[in-house]
């Protein structure tokens, strides 16, 4: 029950503009830098997260990314749903039909995945990028 | 993020045996058709149950599979760790190859994301999941009366 590696850099990434650049847009080099991830990966995480309307891209000689919400409005949960099409642990949680089996309607194990999926939505959906980036930078301080 | 096929199909197996375990030993091939599920599939996935030490195998015409232990006393936890194995949602770090940004996130996201998925399996056990589904399926069939 893995995340994939571009989620977890996709947070580090976002996590990274909002600690040290809320005000203005940032280059994907800088980002690279702090992060030790490669620019190309970080272009392909980016691309997805512009997509989902996470993040903006500005053009010109000041240009590069910034958050198209307020860090508030950005929890986790939205980051890796951006990322990965499926944050449940078990399609069923949220669709039954998308489960194959003939005996589905009386299925024993469901309910375990759907308090799975709550247990995982309350913390995901509970941290915004806000929270996450003042602990940071107050951890960095110390 | 997902449980594999192995996770699902040997959960689904072992409630099962479960819900029949008073009746003795309950057949492989029992299992197979009320859960439709393949017969060599669940030889597989038993073979592991076994070794792991979740079910016990008896062996005879009478035979079948019965579990180790009462199912009051077997987490999800347990199992899901048997079928799935590392249940945490990244890999274990290498020392020091990680930067500060990755430790933080690693200490305040994914660590409280591992200890909620941990609690609630460790929180639910056989007897509570195949009884509360017993419950409901008692209700639904008194429902059509």
């Amino acid at each position: 029950m893995k995340l994939s590696t571009k989620s977890r850099y996709a947070l580090e990434g976002l996590l990274y503009i909002t600690a040290y650049s809320p005000k203005e847009a940032v280059r994907i080099k800088q980002i690279a830098e702090y992060t030790k991830i490669s620019v190309a990966y970080l272009e392909q995480i980016f691309f997805l997260l512009k997509k989902s309307g996470l993040l903006t891209a500005i053009r010109g000689s000041k240009g590069g990314y910034a958050l198209a919400l307020p860090p508030e409005e950005i929890t986790v949960g939205m980051i890796i749903r951006s990322i990965e099409t499926h944050i449940v642990p078990v399609a069923c949680v949220t669709n039954l039909s998308a489960c194959n089996s003939r005996v589905r309607a009386n299925c024993v194990s469901r309910q375990i995945w759907i308090d799975l999926n709550q247990s995982i939505n309350q913390v995901v959906d509970h941290l915004t990028l806000k929270d996450l980036s003042e602990r940071y930078l107050t951890q960095k301080e110390a | 993020m997902k449980i594999s096929t192995r996770g699902r199909y040997g959960l689904r197996a072992l409630l099962d045996l479960a819900m029949h375990a008073d009746q003795g030993c309950v057949a492989l091939s029992d299992i197979a058709h009320r859960q439709d599920l393949s017969f060599n599939y669940l030889e597989g996935i038993f073979a592991h149950l076994k070794r792991a030490g979740l079910v016990i195998g008896i062996a005879g015409s009478m035979g079948g599979y019965t579990l180790a232990k009462p199912s009051e006393t077997i987490s999800l936890y347990e199992i899901l760790s048997v079928l799935e194995g590392d249940l945490s949602v990244t890999d274990p770090v290498m020392q020091n190859e990680e930067s500060d940004i990755r430790t933080f996130i690693r200490q305040n996201v994914w660590d409280v994301l591992d200890h909620s998925i941990e609690s609630t399996l460790k929180n639910t056990t056989v007897a509570g999941l195949t009884k509360s589904f017993q419950f409901q399926e008692d209700s639904n069939q008194c429902s059509c009366l």
